[in-house]
């Protein structure tokens, strides 16, 4: 009997006031996954992750995360059921220590009890964070604000994480490193969808992918059974002749 | 796209100022006054609304002005015989150098910091009417226009104000310096590479308006006959301005017009009701705000494509 | 210089009053980004509750407080969260319409309930003061003022860094969307930060009462004082506050010294012009 998915995309519309960003959008992901949505600049990937997140009202379809409807719920109501969004740019409070940051993502009331518990956990992930846990959030460097937006993404005990772009900006090295940490943090459990413009390391830690054209998605599968022509006629939008 | 209705809206506003110029032919000295009193306010807020809508310069002194150039016309008319409406135009080129020192100081600001700068200067003023000996301290000042204009003349010299200053806030949003106002209004950092241009676009503005702000304000103490400083210089002129400009629809030409004749409308019928009347004016300003707030013409060219005068098409 | 030591004495403990007046509203700007032009009104709003209470339960001034706080932070939530939430966002004319709107209709429901009246909040401090040395006099009330002033503005301080709440609109002042992604509901917490910055007016309002007479038109005045302070002191800081409030104080206090007592207000607003114009964001603020 097929399980439900953890979250399950269907015929989803988005607007921007007059302009369609995303156009019938169905998608599913499987509890444990780690699906990557690949797509260039203005694709649609961050409307989609917000709509799902919340920061954005759906115009037409449902979003479900284990069978609940939660299309158009906004985002403190999606944080206590358990979805979090590491959003693009990372958007980590600049004026806070790295320890009031982490600790504001635990800061539904269920979570503030299980708040050094979790921090415990997220130093141990991210020991950088530890030893910096008083400096002030902008004086870390991308990398360390990065890591420092998915662990505070991580205090609320989400069972699934939404990542938009994390590795815009940053060092080969580093974007390496975060990713090492994002599959653990998959193995423990944890159900990640990916957001990338970089297409071979998101296929590279994937389970499945899709690939986002002008707010559709135009290609979908895992990442061995896609080629490498494909996925680039896709992402580009070369349509065959 | 509106350019057919472009020309009725221009026999719309034709039609007004006709009915308008003509109240003394046809109009009861009442309607003389609250023609008056229109006409008034309609150029000082167009003023404001050039200041605010178009230039970005939010201004919270324009009580500077029309204290200043109020109080030149006395001081002219009351210690020196001068011709009256010599005396009106002398008070509104006082006040464009009071605006040209005030810009000294002020102009590096931003937004309601700029606001506040213009408000302190008011604020001085006041102070410093108030503590002199020359205009006879707090107790006020005569206007005494030698030979005092009848009321059918004020009530010209008002119209002048009106006509004038929609025509100049026509001329220039139309010309190169309006263009460029409303290039920064839509993004203010883009024009800020026009560096500049924009400056002395903005000082124009402010200039301008001081002239037309005092010279209006000079016709309206030949009408008062008396000033004092703490009601020339006082705050609630500001007030009144962007309760005016606001509910007509910022940033719209027509806007000081409707919210002018709505302001002089409301203040006559609820006059009997003395601080009542105000607190009613406050919610009614509220009430549009969250309703409305683009104001009655802002809102009324967003849901129709309405406009009398539209500066974009150029 | 001696005769100089009394009112620079004064100009501290003034300048301490003069920093709560504008705690609320810099606390504000630095939250929401707007400037309440309402600050001042709602101040002497608290002053006339606490006359009512005190007029009502036969307090005195400072226990008046204890009823005055609560009810101008349920005042503050009920504003920001129905009407200037409603007007957030791009536009800075809807705000300062609506702002001008409350002040007017709080000057003129003050004027019709309370007639234009002077009045004061009357406590036996107002005419107490303790002698320092041969030539210098501690003005009491004025001392209990700046004592207030910095209590409320160390516990002001101590709530934004350690409680949640105040750590949660720290978040939202620093980037709305990443504070909403928390869970944060942002629009709730600008309305209970307003209501917290109606509290500080509240003792502002109190400590006014007591120490200057008021009427119904007397907001704008404090207003401007608070902006003052602001400009000075840097938009949004706290520490700004105490300091801007001090200068001012000094600014006035000291030219009101030397070129007579009518002129205090004046030397304030000449100092705030120099102000504005050599260094805009003030002694704490960013260029």
């Amino acid at each position: 009997m097929p399980k439900r998915p953890a979250l399950k995309v269907s015929e989803l519309d988005a607007h921007y006031k007059d302009f369609q960003a995303l156009w019938n959008i169905s998608f599913e992901v499987n509890k444990r996954e780690m699906v990557s949505i690949i797509g260039a600049n203005g694709s649609g990937k961050s409307t989609l992750l917000n709509s799902i997140a919340g920061l954005l009202v759906p115009s037409r379809g449902t979003i479900e995360f284990f069978g609940e409807r939660i299309d158009g719920l906004l985002p403190h109501e999606t944080v206590p059921r358990g979805i979090t969004l590491v959003p693009e740019g990372r958007r980590v409070f600049p004026r806070l220590s790295v320890y009031e940051n982490l600790v504001m993502g635990s800061y539904t009331p269920k979570m503030r009890a299980k708040k050094d518990e979790m921090l415990a956990k997220i130093y141990e992930l991210f020991p950088l964070l530890k030893a910096r846990r008083r400096q002030m959030a902008n004086t870390l460097s991308g990398g360390e604000q990065q890591m420092l937006a998915i662990g505070r993404a991580m205090m609320s005990e989400p069972q699934l994480i939404l990542c938009d772009e994390i590795s815009l900006g940053l060092a080969p090295v580093v974007i390496k490193d975060i990713y090492k940490r994002l599959r653990q943090i998959n193995q423990d459990g944890i159900t990640i969808v990916l957001v990338e413009q970089d297409i071979k390391r998101s296929l590279k830690v994937a389970n499945r992918a899709y690939i986002m054209l002008e707010g559709k998605v135009v290609l979908e599968g895992e990442p061995s059974s896609l080629t490498e022509e494909q996925v680039k006629k896709a992402y580009f939008g070369i349509r065959p002749a | 796209m509106a350019d057919r209705p472009f020309k009725y809206r221009w026999w719309l506003l034709g039609i007004l100022f006709v009915v308008l110029g003509t109240i003394p032919l046809w109009g009861s000295d009442y309607m003389l006054l609250f023609g008056l009193l229109l006409c008034l306010y309609m150029a000082m807020s167009q003023m404001w609304n050039l200041l605010v809508g178009y230039s970005g310069l939010l201004s919270l002194g324009q009580q500077a002005f029309i204290g200043f150039s109020g109080y030149t016309v006395a001081v002219l008319t009351n210690y020196y015989g001068v011709y009256v409406w010599l005396s009106v135009l002398i008070g509104g080129l006082f006040s464009v150098l009071l605006a040209l020192f005030m810009s000294l100081f002020i102009f590096r600001m931003k937004g309601i910091f700029f606001g506040i700068g213009t408000w302190i200067f008011a604020e001085i003023l006041l102070l410093w009417f108030s503590n002199w000996e020359y205009v006879k301290y707090g107790t006020g000042l005569f206007i005494k226009p030698a030979p005092p204009p009848s009321m059918i003349m004020i009530f010209y010299a008002a119209f002048i104000m009106a006509l004038g200053s929609l025509a100049v806030v026509y001329l220039i949003l139309r010309s190169k310096i309006g263009l460029g106002l409303m290039a920064m209004r839509d993004n203010e950092e883009v024009s800020e590479t026009i560096g500049v241009e924009i400056f002395r676009s903005k000082l124009f503005c402010f200039l301008v308006a001081a002239f037309i702000t005092g010279t209006t304000a000079g016709v309206l103490y030949v009408f008062q006959i008396f000033i004092q400083p703490y009601k020339a210089f006082a705050i609630d002129w500001t007030v009144i301005l962007v309760f005016i400009v606001i509910i007509g629809g910022i940033g719209t030409i027509e806007g000081p017009i409707v919210g002018s004749f709505l302001y002089v409308l409301l203040t006559q019928w609820l006059a009997d009701y003395g601080h009542t009347s105000m607190l009613i004016l406050g919610l009614i300003a509220i009430t549009i705000m969250l309703v409305a707030p683009k104001g009655i013409m802002g809102t009324l060219q967003e849901k129709t494509g309405f406009t009398i005068l539209s500066p974009r098409r150029i | 210089m001696q005769d100089l030591l009394q009112p620079i004495l004064n100009g501290i403990l003034l300048g301490g009053l003069y920093a709560v007046i504008a705690l609320g509203m810099n606390t504000m700007f630095g939250i929401v980004k707007l400037v309440n032009l309402a600050h001042g009104d709602l101040m002497i709003l608290s002053s006339y509750l606490s006359l009512v209470f005190i007029a009502w339960l036969g307090l005195n001034p400072f226990w008046s407080l204890l009823a005055v706080a609560p009810v101008m932070f349920v005042v503050g939530f009920l504003i920001q969260g129905f009407l200037l939430n409603r007007v957030l966002g791009k536009e800075m004319e809807p705000p300062l319409l609506v702002a001008f709107g409350l002040s007017i209709i709080l000057q003129n429901s003050l004027l019709l309930v309370f007639t234009p009246d002077a009045r004061s909040l009357m406590t036996d401090l107002s005419v107490k003061t303790i002698p320092l040395g041969s030539s210098l006099n501690l003005p009491v009330l004025y001392f209990v003022d700046f004592l207030l002033g910095c209590a409320v503005i160390l516990a002001l301080h101590l709530f934004f860094k350690r409680t949640y709440l105040g750590r949660a609109i720290r978040a939202s002042s620093d980037d709305e969307v990443g504070a909403r992604l928390m869970g944060i509901n942002t629009r709730n917490i600008y309305a209970y930060a307003m209501g917290i910055a109606m509290m500080t007016a509240a003792v502002a309002g109190v400590l006014v009462g007591m120490t200057f007479t008021f009427y119904p038109h007397t907001g704008p005045q404090y207003l401007i004082i608070a902006f003052g302070v602001m400009i000075i002191g840097g938009l949004g800081s706290m520490a700004g506050c105490l300091v801007g409030g001090i200068i001012l104080a000094e600014a006035q206090l000291l030219g009101a010294h030397f070129t007579g007592p009518g002129y205090q207000l004046l030397c304030g607003y000449l100092v705030l012009l120099i102000v504005l114009g050599l260094r805009p964001q003030g002694i704490f603020g960013k260029a």
